[in-house]
């Protein structure tokens, strides 16, 4: 680890706090060390000019750059397996390419844009779209002569549109092929030239389970740009991240509680799920919590939670923990499927709650943003499965509710709106599903740059590991176990 | 036995209640419409409402649409829409399905429904909560019966 940290830190210094620029060999020689490293990484993307990777050295960021030589840069995925979506997507949206890397198919574009390669500053129109979609089963598929079903895009499920082509050559799932891209935006696109305050709006809207937490990220690398550090949360930015942390977690377990079956669970998380809502549009005036965070949401407000829905919130957490581990609840209904190990978890780099279910033990930000999670019985149920996720989930429920029960009323108070000049900054927090990042170069009060880094790509790149083996019925409930958001990681 | 009444072939015509079938597609946002419409839909289930969101277009009578529509998605709702059966109507719930919102103009986005296609129900907001999009959903039905019975 020191090793590659050393190589990085040996490259020029650049405008952000713990990023430097290697030249072509110095990356070389990083990316050679990287295979006897255990040095994280979170993330991979470009701004054109240069190729960035994200590490983790202990909790300080540490960002490798490189600039693109005719239109190239050595590959990463060899090394580390969760760099793969996002070369695909680096050759999607500029058409930069990875050499040597483990796969080159497009993740993002399936040929309906346009444009080719759109971030691009003159995007070649593209050729007619395909008036098919064509996918290579595998040879066991075909030779067992199985059925391949299909999941997604629109199930009418209420989840963000992506396609999974599962191969069920028995009774169990032995194929997964994933399609992205239906949910892409072109959000880069959109938030080049914007200025810091559309941006905000923008990184409000990339998700709406976990929007305090991009919010969050984005002021955090705001404040790292303008000098002031990512000091850790104040108390408004946690009480919000609570409330985020708390909806997005109930309404993953109601639906959960939903494809189990079991009514009381359901109707006491939504119930529950409701008054957080509502309290939330009291407060703040957002139901789903959009813009409360500086800069778009600037208001100066004072924030408290009545001490009544605080007790409710208890007494429920209570009553949903005894629903949920009682006999033939839904803990025993769902242990055993959708199981993603530590090692899985740790080929892919998975962290955040869908990690620490299956054992990994990840920290929970480089800025100490928030207490961290104390899993509560012990290692027995770290098996990674479904129940071992719900159970987490309920639990940082239920730690969510005493943080808010120690903050009184936290008072959010605007900074004052400057002139944003030019600068450079990262930034992260801990979202309901895991570690969020941003990214962002500012030239002249408008967004030059941007990247934003969410565990749903990570995600989507385990399922196949996740879903094999599994019955195609029990699809739908890992999913949502998984907490997997396509808005977030189509973009 | 006052129910007897009802059966009598004299008296006031009563309307015939037809329920409501609506199959909902994200079609590329951040999803905030869609946790709005699931809070809706727990709520219509568990009140045992005549107003029911169903898991496939076949099954639908009316198409509502969340997200400003991808380039990526337009081709999926064309084929949900053939997919529905008989008379067949479209809602758009949300600034992005309304007219594209936050997210246009953009390559990958073709900026909501209005303007490409006659919605039968155009419902802005950032989201609309669940009582604004049920309100909404029951203010149209009744319209729709009012004008088939003038």
């Amino acid at each position: 680890m020191t090793q590659v940290a050393d190589l990085i830190r040996s490259g020029t210094p650049a405008a952000c706090p713990g990023r430097f620029v290697l030249d072509e060999q110095g990356w070389r020689d990083m990316a050679a060390a990287l295979s006897h490293s255990a040095l994280p990484l979170l993330g991979l993307w470009s701004d054109g000019g240069q190729v960035h990777a994200l590490f983790m050295e202990g909790t300080r960021p540490l960002m490798a750059s490189v600039a693109v030589t005719d239109g190239r840069y050595l590959a990463l995925s060899p090394a580390r397996a969760g760099a793969s979506a996002s070369e695909r997507i680096m050759q999607d949206l500029w058409g930069i390419e990875a050499m040597g890397a483990t796969a080159s198919a497009p993740w993002l574009d399936q040929g309906r844009w346009p444009v080719t390669w759109p971030l691009r500053d003159r995007p070649p129109p593209a050729p007619a779209p395909p008036e098919g979609v064509e996918f290579i089963d595998d040879a066991t598929i075909v030779q067992a002569g199985g059925t391949v079903l299909g999941h997604g895009p629109a199930e009418g499920d209420f989840n963000a549109p992506f396609h999974l082509r599962l191969g069920v050559p028995g009774e169990r799932i032995m194929q997964v092929h994933s399609r992205m891209g239906y949910a892409h935006r072109g959000l880069c696109a959109r938030m080049r030239g914007a200025t810091v305050a559309q941006a905000a709006r923008l990184v409000a809207r990339i998700d709406a389970t976990a929007t305090v937490a991009h919010q969050q990220a984005f002021a955090d690398a705001l404040a790292v740009m303008e000098g002031n550090g990512a000091g850790g949360m104040h108390d408004a930015a946690l009480f919000v991240g609570e409330l985020g942390r708390i909806m997005a977690h109930l309404d993953t377990l109601a639906v959960a509680a939903e494809l189990l079956a079991d009514r009381r669970f359901v109707i006491l998380a939504a119930t529950l799920l409701e008054r957080v809502r509502q309290a939330c549009r009291d407060m703040c005036g957002s139901r789903l919590l959009f813009d409360v965070l500086p800069p778009a949401g600037g208001n100066e407000r004072v924030m408290s939670l009545p001490a009544e829905l605080l007790a409710e919130l208890r007494a429920g957490c209570t009553a949903l923990r005894r629903l949920f581990w009682r006999p033939r609840g839904m803990a025993m209904q769902a242990r055993g499927r959708g199981i993603l190990r530590a090692d899985v978890a740790g080929h892919w780099g998975i962290a955040g709650c869908v990690g620490r279910a299956g054992g990994v033990e990840s920290d929970p930000g480089p800025y100490g943003s928030r207490p961290p999670a104390v899993w509560p019985d012990g290692s027995r149920a770290m098996a990674g499965d479904v129940t071992a996720r719900l159970a987490l989930r309920l639990h940082e429920v239920e730690t969510a509710v005493e943080i808010l029960s120690t903050l009184d009323a936290v008072a959010l108070t605007a900074p004052p709106v400057g002139e944003y000049g030019s600068g450079e900054g990262i930034g992260c927090a801990e979202g309901p599903a895991g570690p969020v990042w941003h990214w962002l170069r500012v030239e002249n009060g408008r967004v030059a740059a941007w990247w934003c880094g969410d565990p749903a790509l990570l995600l989507f790149q385990a399922l196949p590991q996740v879903l094999s083996g599994a019955m195609y019925e029990d699809v739908p409930l890992i999913l949502a176990s998984l907490g997997l958001s396509a808005a977030s990681a189509d973009l | 036995m006052a129910y007897l009444n009802l059966f009598w072939p004299e008296g006031t015509v009563l309307p015939r209640m037809l329920p409501l079938d609506i199959f909902h597609m994200e079609t590329g946002g951040c999803t905030g419409c869609a946790l709005e419409l699931r809070s809706l839909s727990r709520a219509l289930v568990e009140g045992h409402s005549d107003i029911r969101f169903v898991s496939t277009p076949r099954q639908a009578g009316l198409l509502l649409v969340t997200g400003s529509l991808t380039v990526e998605m337009a081709p999926v709702v064309e084929l949900a829409w053939q997919a529905m059966p008989g008379t067949r109507l479209l809602a758009a719930v949300g600034d992005c399905a309304v007219d594209g919102g936050v997210f246009t103009p953009s390559y990958a986005v073709l900026g909501g429904v209005e303007g490409r296609a006659r919605a039968s129900l155009l419902l802005p907001g950032c989201p609309p909560s669940p009582a604004e999009i049920l309100d909404a959903l029951i203010r149209w039905r009744m319209q729709g019966e009012d004008e088939l019975s003038a």
